[in-house]
């Protein structure tokens, strides 16, 4: 992974947060913004969003930051 | 007796002219003709009646697409109870009429005038180019002429000058018989009113403008003129050049979605013209310089006729045998992925190739490459297109036939340009217009559609770039602030819940045009007009392109069309609905066939085990349950590492994608970038296996247009390096051990069918029936579905969509105060790659940054300065043009020429659901410079350089035992 394909991915996310912000509250809005990455994003993408998060995750949004919580669980399971 | 009401007209054989328009009354009247009884649409000629019961009044100025004229008076005939001899063509039946076709008296008044225009016409018929197919002559040979008692001493046009200036078409006045069908045809099918009738009397000429060459008046040489010219007056050079053709194949333009049907018209193996066909379902007979002239790429040098390979991007290409080809790609492939895993490769399919070469290469990949690494050049145009209808109304295909705006009473227009982009659909809007449809424009730039010749006055829109949603929002908020909404078909067609939280929000006094007005730039009460244009309308149709979808908000653009339609009730019959213009010949069917990364043919998601388990029960093979890269993640994965090879079949991603520099690298960093296409393409220069592509005159297929409509593709020619398109992929994937074996296309389409709930009832043979075919077609809608949602969506009730505004990142500043937008010319295509490549050259041949007058001012430009134009990602130089079609702040360029590097300057900033770049966006600087940029010069040498590794290898194509270098 390159750090412009990290920042690529964060920029992603948070856009896609900041356009679903009217979806309800933090959590609703989240779980928007996660069905919508893992009906559309690439396994590996997924994957290095996922390692960002747990790793550092300072450059998520607060939507962002959920939503790759939420995306976290099946992945793993 | 005879009975003709046929409002579609299916009985009718397009290959006869039928004198003059159908009759439009629903009511039948029944008259005699000759005797024969025959019944006809009340409003229908006698000449139109006569026709229809297979009796042939010979007529010079009359023709089934243009109204009657009655000024060449062959067609007279007598009625009974009538006095004279009235003209068939401007008479309408009435009940009982007794018509007579010929007697003594009308066949020597034919003669008469007959003589009469041959007093004043060359007899050269044997070396005239139109000798064969020419109506003069077959009208003379019917009313047998046999002298000409006036001589040919007297006062005539022979003498008349040439104009040769249009590079397809010549004009000679001294054949012409003036019966104004060329300027008929002009205003009443192109509705560009370039042409007119000159002087009077015996000096009355068909003149260009006022009296210029064709080439410096308004002819956009769409060639109707020529098509309607009954003598060879207006005649193709390349008939004159070559003689009349003897062949003739249907077939579909391969240029923009409107999806033109044409005759290629052939000489053994040699494309002579292409003349639009009358029985087209998308062109009715009409066309534009592209498909109707620019064909010539198909036969050009340039072409690659060999497959060739290389190790490394600077060796020079080897020439070898398919087998070879396919065998390097094969193993290329396998070993990349058994270094980098599975998911290392993927591919790119093409929205100019076939419906049945798209799906084979995503196949290929999903099932031989393992992985769901596909996407295609939708994704850089109409991918939010595909997300935002879905979404709302639960298919992602425009809802309408193009016909259906011949009903509209208020057409909108948004980010779109259909005169220059889809001139053939614009040329029936023009119709609209001129009827009193209303217009209104919502665009940065003046668009020429504004400016229709008798069309009505529209209203401009002329927003602030990237502000679409906040426009959309306002027109929204005056419909429903306003009391304009369609409350009974939001209560019986719409889910309540989401339509209520739209309304709270649409409602909100932030969305209304007063408050937007600083964010668009537009008047608030202009914005209030326009809504109320399209609330009021009875019938409003919205039309769209990139300049809707190529926006960080492209996806919410869309949902928010669609919503404006559903609260206005501007859904589900015809005059109305939500229309994107898409923007290459086939966008609609590669998206259609499964080319994204997360959805399989039919927009079935990958991650469905329902839709998954029919695929792999089908292809024998399991089928990845996560979506693949799509193009710009490949990029990124491409510049990390982890992306190392690549299959483009027919795209030039070098040069349409955005940040060609960023793309440059991510191609530089691959292993293995196999290119499929007919030209050395840009994308090409960076690849290690090229294998020729070929045109859509040397393959069987079906091309799917911008109105779901599916149009056969036949071969007229042999592909230059011996394969089809879709030979090639399936060489490819059988040489990488997933079998392959189809006999012809119209096998693959079978697979289609069944595996995609839309299509189950498409098939060759009902196309050959039915000509073309809408989807949906399956047992609900078994010859297809022309307007759709009639009754219900697809996800039963319509689905309003909350879409806030959200600025683009893409902001201007004090270093980069202006904001650049891109679009496109009516005689370029898209790269360019083909039209550069023909005479079309000659009215676009280099790309121009088109700048405000007050912006030039203020930098000290003038016209045809060089301009350096940079953003933060890139600098290129363009020459200048002044231009007040935008307003201050904005500036315009297109994109055909490669040298141009319009892409070096857009950012891959993009859309937040698809990733669709923000082409329409991107903040720059302009100023004064003396030289091409540090890009552009890199460019030239890179492309020469490219280009002499490719010499070599065409001079070992003389025919050798070993072919192959290694």
């Amino acid at each position: 992974m390159s750090d412009q394909q990290l920042r690529n991915l964060i920029r992603m996310i948070n856009q896609i947060s900041i356009n679903n912000l009217h979806q309800g509250d933090e959590n609703q809005a989240a779980e928007v913004v996660a069905t919508h990455v893992k009906k559309f994003w690439a396994r590996s993408m997924k994957q290095q969003i996922i390692d960002y998060a747990e790793s550092d995750g300072t450059e998520l949004s607060t939507v962002s930051r959920l939503a790759v919580k939420q995306l976290a669980v099946p992945q793993q399971a | 007796m005879l009975q003709y009401f046929e409002p579609n007209q299916s009985s009718l054989n397009p290959n006869i002219d039928y004198g003059t328009p159908p009759g439009t009354s629903e009511t039948l009247v029944s008259l005699s003709i000759d005797g024969t009884t025959i019944s006809v649409p009340g409003g229908t000629s006698v000449l139109r009646a006569a026709a229809l019961a297979g009796i042939n009044i010979p007529r010079l100025c009359a023709s089934d697409n243009l109204e009657a004229f009655g000024s060449c008076r062959m067609c007279a005939v007598e009625v009974e109870g009538r006095r004279g001899y009235p003209a068939s063509c401007t008479t309408p039946v009435t009940e009982g009429m007794a018509v007579t076709t010929q007697n003594g008296k009308l066949a020597k008044l034919r003669r008469n005038i007959m003589e009469l225009y041959i007093s004043d016409h060359p007899l050269d018929c044997l070396t005239c180019p139109a000798n064969g197919n020419c109506e003069l002559q077959d009208v003379a040979g019917a009313v047998g002429l046999r002298e000409v008692r006036y001589g040919f001493e007297g006062k005539n046009h022979l003498d008349a000058e040439v104009d040769d200036s249009n590079p397809y078409f010549s004009f000679d006045p001294s054949k012409c018989i003036v019966c104004s069908r060329c300027v008929r045809a002009c205003e009443e099918v192109q509705g560009t009113f370039a042409l007119t009738i000159d002087g009077r009397g015996f000096d009355s000429s068909v003149s260009a403008g006022q009296n210029d060459p064709f080439m410096d008046s308004e002819c956009v040489s769409c060639g109707a003129c020529v098509q309607a010219c009954p003598t060879s007056t207006l005649m193709e050079k390349s008939v004159i050049d070559a003689g009349q053709p003897e062949h003739s194949v249907v077939t579909t333009c391969a240029y923009c979605g409107v999806g033109c049907s044409f005759k290629a018209e052939m000489k053994g193996d040699q494309l002579v013209r292409m003349v639009p066909y009358k029985g087209g379902q998308a062109n009715h007979g009409h066309s534009c310089v592209k498909g109707r002239f620019a064909f010539g790429y198909a036969t050009h040098k340039d072409r690659i006729s060999e497959p060739m390979i290389r190790e490394s991007i600077n060796d020079p290409w080897q020439v070898v045998s398919w087998d070879e080809a396919i065998a390097f790609s094969a193993k290329k492939l396998k070993d990349t992925q058994s270094r980098y895993g599975r998911e290392s490769i993927g591919g790119i399919t093409s929205s100019r190739c076939t419906n049945e070469e798209t799906y084979l290469v995503q196949k290929l990949i999903r099932a031989a490459f393992g992985n769901n690494n596909t996407d295609t050049c939708a994704r850089v145009c109409h991918s939010p297109t595909g997300f935002g209808l879905k979404t709302t109304l639960g298919e992602s295909a425009g809802t309408q036939t193009f016909d259906s705006v011949l009903k509209a009473d208020t057409i909108v227009v948004i980010g779109a340009n259909p005169t220059d982009a889809h001139p053939v659909f614009a040329s029936q809007m023009r119709r609209r217009l001129r009827q009193g449809a209303k217009l209104i424009v919502i665009d940065p730039r003046r668009i020429d559609l504004l400016k229709t010749p008798h069309g009505t006055e529209g209203i401009h829109l002329p927003l602030r770039p990237g502000t679409n949603v906040a426009m959309v929002n306002a027109m929204a908020h005056v419909i429903v602030t306003e009391g304009l909404q369609d409350q009974a078909f939001i209560e019986s067609r719409c889910e309540p819940k989401p339509f209520n939280q739209w309304r709270e929000f649409i409602a909100e006094e932030r969305n209304s045009p007063e408050a937007m007005e600083a964010v668009t730039g537009v008047s608030a009460e202009l914005v209030r007009q326009a809504a109320r244009a399209y609330g009021e309308a009875g019938n409003g149709a919205i039309y769209y392109g990139l300049g809707v979808t190529e926006h960080s908000q492209g996806s919410t653009m869309v949902m928010g069309i669609a919503n404006l339609a559903m609260a206005t009730g501007n859904i589900g019959r015809e005059g109305v609905g939500v229309n994107p213009l898409r923007g290459q010949n086939n966008v609609q069917g590669s998206c259609d066939m499964g080319s994204f990364p997360h959805e399989l043919p039919g927009y079935q998601h990958v991650g469905d085990p329902a839709v998954r388990a029919r695929f792999q029960d089908d292809w024998g093979v399991a089928i990845d349950d996560e979506p693949g890269l799509r193009i710009p993640n490949m990029f990124d994965a491409a510049i990390a590492g982890s992306f190392k090879a690549m299959y483009v079949q027919g795209e030039d991603i070098a040069q349409s994608d955005p940040n060609t520099q960023h793309v440059e690298a991510a191609l530089s960093a691959l292993d293995c970038l196999i290119v499929q296409d007919i030209f050395l393409n840009e994308t090409a220069k960076y690849a290690h296996v090229l294998l020729p592509g070929s045109t859509f005159l040397e393959k069987n297929g079906t091309f799917t247009n911008a109105e779901r409509r599916i149009n056969r593709v036949r071969k007229v020619m042999a592909p230059v390096a011996g394969l089809e398109d879709w030979e090639v992929t399936m060489a490819l994937s059988n040489a990488l051990g997933y079998p392959m074996n189809y006999k012809h296309p119209s096998e693959i389409m079978d697979e289609i069918a069944r595996l995609t709930p839309t299509f189950t009832g498409v098939s060759y043979d009902k196309l050959e029936k039915l000509g073309s075919i809408q989807w949906p077609c399956n047992e609900k809608h078994p010859d297809g579905t022309p307007t759709m949602h009639a009754l219900d969506f697809p996800i039963g009730k319509g689905r309003f969509a909350v879409t806030e505004y959200v600025a683009s990142e893409e902001k201007t500043n004090r270093r980069f105060p202006l904001l650049l937008t891109t679009g496109r010319i009516l005689s370029q295509y898209n790269v360019g790659a083909q039209t550069r490549r023909t005479e079309n050259s000659h009215w676009h041949h280099e790309d121009v940054l088109d700048i405000h007058p007050s912006d030039a001012e203020l930098r000290g430009i003038r016209e045809g300065d060089w301009l350096g134009i940079s953003s933060r990602v890139g600098q290129t130089v363009l020459r200048a043009r002044i231009s007040d079609r935008m307003l201050p702040g904005v500036v315009y360029t297109t994109f055909h020429h490669p040298g141009s590097g319009a892409n070096v300057v857009t950012t891959d900033s993009s859309d937040w659901a698809t990733n669709c770049p923000e082409y329409k966006v991107t903040a720059v600087q302009v100023e004064k410079v003396s030289q091409p940029s540090a890009w552009q010069r890199h460019f030239q040498q890179f492309d020469q350089r490219q280009h002499g590794l490719l010499e070599p290898a065409a001079s070992q194509t003389e025919p050798s035992g070993v072919s192959a270098r290694k």
